[in-house]
């Protein structure tokens, strides 16, 4: 599975969505809350084995599936660099 | 507070043949509302009208029987609830009618003789009630300003049904019980339906604060009342220490209407500002005889007993406290469900169902309560929220800034500081659109519309047309559109969460379960209207709610216990119904046979959900555990209403007197 496959599959496990768009807002259209931002973060550390600092909890690295799939690639990319 | 329930039927029948087909149903409908009244269950059989009433004496337990009739007239009603200024109402009516006894029941009668629907304008109370007017060949129905007491009816063949509870119209055959997949659809999102939508099929509820006029086949209704939220302006001037003055006077005067009755009346004390001001007002004009009850949890993380016990020390009141354990409020809740008749999002009802219990055991058939203040007086977080995301709105070039919200939530994301920028981003939803009507909601209804994503398919497909939100915002009189943001969301709030949840599903129904009835000081409309004239700044004060009523408060109250901030009641839902705690009755009801059957739930997101609720209950999210609560309450409600349990002898009347059919049936 593909980092955006892996990410959209728990997503959909963990919060019960069915369908969402690639660039649609989590936070603004309730898909994940606050809360749930929480969830979403622990999971990407741990599968990914990446480490997200405090600055690095932003809408613009976490609040779509396009953009948390940026985020991880980079973060990925850089930690293997 | 009674029950009353009744039907039309065509006229002209004899008065045998009227008693042999209509004398049982109105029997059947009246002992299933028994519950709510163990003091006589009676019935009459009019000219093409039957009217029952099961009735719970608090007002001149001698005279007070109903139906009441008026011999001259042949107007008759049966009441549900309290006229609370009946004394002053009759002494205007006692020259144009001769009064036979001292019941606030016989001071509506005389007022209807005299007045009509227009009567309605001059009463203080808390009622839902039915008259028959044979001058105007109409049944009329009428409920009070804030829907405190309830009021159902549906179509019939015969024309009109009407009852306290939608079980009676289902005991006496009106309705066969359904769900309204709307009507749930509307409660997962907006915690209750939209009037006059009910969780039942083919199952109305009158507007609270409206008439309606069956005749001729045809039912009009009308609102006699409405508050106007928008009205304190900047021109507005009102002296901070003359409107506190007055508000304590009105306070006062609310407390002590409220207090009439020919039985004991006591307080809920929930140990916050409000409940806690009412009991302080109530002893005193009582003289230091208040007897105070109380829920407090086993589970330290939803007590409050140490507030509640030093408010009741420092009054000296006696006082009872009931200790709820998981355990108790899982067992529970399939009785509170079927009291309740609607689908809940949150188990707080069934620890009201046992205080009430309690209380009845202890004799009181009257208790006091705080609801209400935070409506009126903006306490909710809903509010501030409301103000925080305003302000955020009203400058977009400013930095946001998330303080306030932290201030607001300190319990929300285990995320740390950085999270600001997120928590902006969620409570920022609907900023670019402040104009409309839900903008103050947005947020709630989010969380709480994640209930559907547990529905099955087939329930998604046949709810598909309708938008919760849509028709509500189609329900509100066109002028609150235009109101400021904080007028709309306490409109908002009476409108879903007060009349249709807190005073319903844990109000009237949980109480008048055990026949005990609650009356609400800050829900007297002079009140509401006078808080309605005060200046925002006068109630939320930068982000300090009630501030009025905490400086008024301060008359009665030490000024320690008065700055305590509120705690939101609430109790526990996850552990109850998903941990190892979790009733016998889950296992029926979260089985993917029973989940299937009623149709509503998807069998394996209910089983997805509650493996995910008992592995982590601790962190269970806010719409998770609503969603479980949805879930089991909507097959409750399935069970209760459309399995087998209506046969058993429990809506067939309880103990209490037997029902008897007036004598006098035949005469109008």
């Amino acid at each position: 599975m593909s980092t955006r496959e892996l990410i959209r599959a728990f997503i959909v496990e963990a919060f019960f969505v069915d369908e969402f768009g690639d660039h649609e807002s989590f936070l603004r259209t309730g898909i994940v809350d606050s809360m749930g931002m929480a969830q979403l973060v622990a999971f990407l550390e741990e599968t990914f084995r990446i480490s997200v600092a405090d600055g690095e909890l932003l809408p613009e690295n976490l609040d779509s599936l396009e953009r948390v799939t940026a985020f991880v690639e980079r973060k990925v990319s850089r930690s293997a660099a | 507070m009674c029950g009353i329930a009744g039907f039309t039927f065509p006229r002209g029948l004899q008065a045998e043949a009227r008693r042999a087909r209509f004398g049982e149903p109105l029997r059947r409908m009246t002992q299933a509302l028994g519950h709510r009244g163990p003091d006589g269950r009676r019935g009459v059989l009019l000219d093409g009208v039957g009217l029952g009433h099961s009735r719970l004496a608090i007002v001149d337990v001698e005279g007070g029987r109903q139906p009441m009739r008026d011999g001259a007239t042949g107007v008759t009603l049966v009441l549900n609830g309290e006229i609370f200024n009946h004394v002053e109402l009759r002494e205007r009516l006692e020259r144009a009618y001769r009064f036979r006894t001292r019941s606030d029941t016989e001071v509506l009668l005389a007022a209807w003789i005299a007045r009509g629907a227009a009567c309605i304008d001059d009463l203080n109370g808390q009622f839902a009630f039915a008259v028959w007017d044979p001058r105007s060949r109409a049944l009329w129905l009428a409920r009070d300003r804030v829907g405190i007491a309830p009021l159902f009816y549906a179509e019939t063949e015969h024309g009109l049904a009407f009852a306290s509870e939608a079980k009676a119209l289902f005991a006496g055959g009106c309705v066969r019980p359904a769900l309204d997949l709307g009507g749930l659809k509307e409660t997962f999102q907006l915690w209750a339906p939209v009037a006059p939508h009910t969780c039942f099929e083919g199952v109305r509820q009158l507007l609270p604060r409206s008439v309606a006029c069956f005749r001729d086949g045809r039912l009009e209704v009308r609102r006699y009342w409405d508050l106007d939220l928008d009205q304190a302006t900047s021109a507005d001037r009102l002296d901070e220490e003359r409107g506190e003055g007055e508000l304590a006077e009105r306070l006062e005067q609310a407390v002590r209407l409220r207090l009439r009755a020919d039985v004991p009346v006591a307080a809920y004390l929930s140990g916050g500002l409000d409940s806690s001001l009412v009991c302080a007002i109530a002893n005193r004009l009582l003289r230091g005889t208040l007897s105070t009850y109380s829920v407090a949890f086993a589970d330290a993380r939803y007590d409050e007993r140490i507030h509640q016990e030093s408010m009741a020390s420092h009054l000296g009141t006696r006082h009872h406290v009931l200790e709820m354990r998981d355990e108790g409020t899982g067992a529970l809740l399939p009785d509170a469900v079927a009291h309740a008749e609607q689908a809940l999002l949150r188990s707080a009802p069934a620890p009201f169902f046992a205080l009430s219990a309690l209380v009845q055991e202890r004799g009181v058939k009257v208790v006091l309560t705080g609801e209400g203040a935070d409506e009126a007086f903006l306490g909710y977080d809903l509010f501030k929220e409301t103000k925080v995301r305003q302000f955020w709105a009203r400058s977009p070039a400013a930095k946001w800034r998330a303080a306030p919200l932290r201030r607001l939530y300190p319990s929300l994301p285990a995320l740390g500081e950085g999270s600001a920028a997120l928590l902006q981003q969620f409570y920022g939803m609907g900023l670019d659109r402040p104009e409309r009507a839900d903008f103050s909601h947005l947020i709630r209804w989010s969380t709480s519309g994640r209930v559907l994503r547990f529905c099955s398919a087939e329930f998604a497909a046949r709810t598909a047309s309708v938008d919760p939100v849509a028709r509500l915002l189609a329900s509100i009189p066109p002028r609150v559109h235009g109101w400021r943001p904080l007028a709309r969301a306490q409109y908002l709030e009476m409108e879903t969460l007060l009349s249709g949840y807190l005073l319903s599903a844990q109000g009237d129904r949980m109480q008048l379960a055990h026949a005990v009835e609650a009356r609400f000081p800050f829900l007297d409309h002079h009140v509401l209207e006078f808080a309605a004239r005060l200046p925002d700044r006068l109630k939320l004060r930068g982000l300090r709610e009630k501030d009025i009523l905490r400086r008024c408060a301060e008359r009665w109250l030490p000024r320690a216990l008065v700055a305590r901030a509120k705690f939101p009641y609430r109790a526990p839902v996850a552990g109850v119904l998903a941990g190892p705690a979790a009733p016998e009755w889950t296992r029926e009801a979260f089985s993917p046979e029973a989940l299937r059957q009623v149709g509503v739930f998807d069998a394996d997101k209910v089983r997805r959900l509650r493996a995910k609720l008992a592995a982590l209950p601790a962190s269970a999210s806010e719409s998770d555990a609503m969603a479980l609560m949805a879930v089991a309450s909507t097959q409750l409600l399935a069970q209760a209403f459309l399995g087998q349990r209506l046969a058993r002898p429990r809506w067939e009347g309880g103990p209490g007197e037997e029902f008897v059919l007036e004598p006098e049936a035949g005469a109008a």
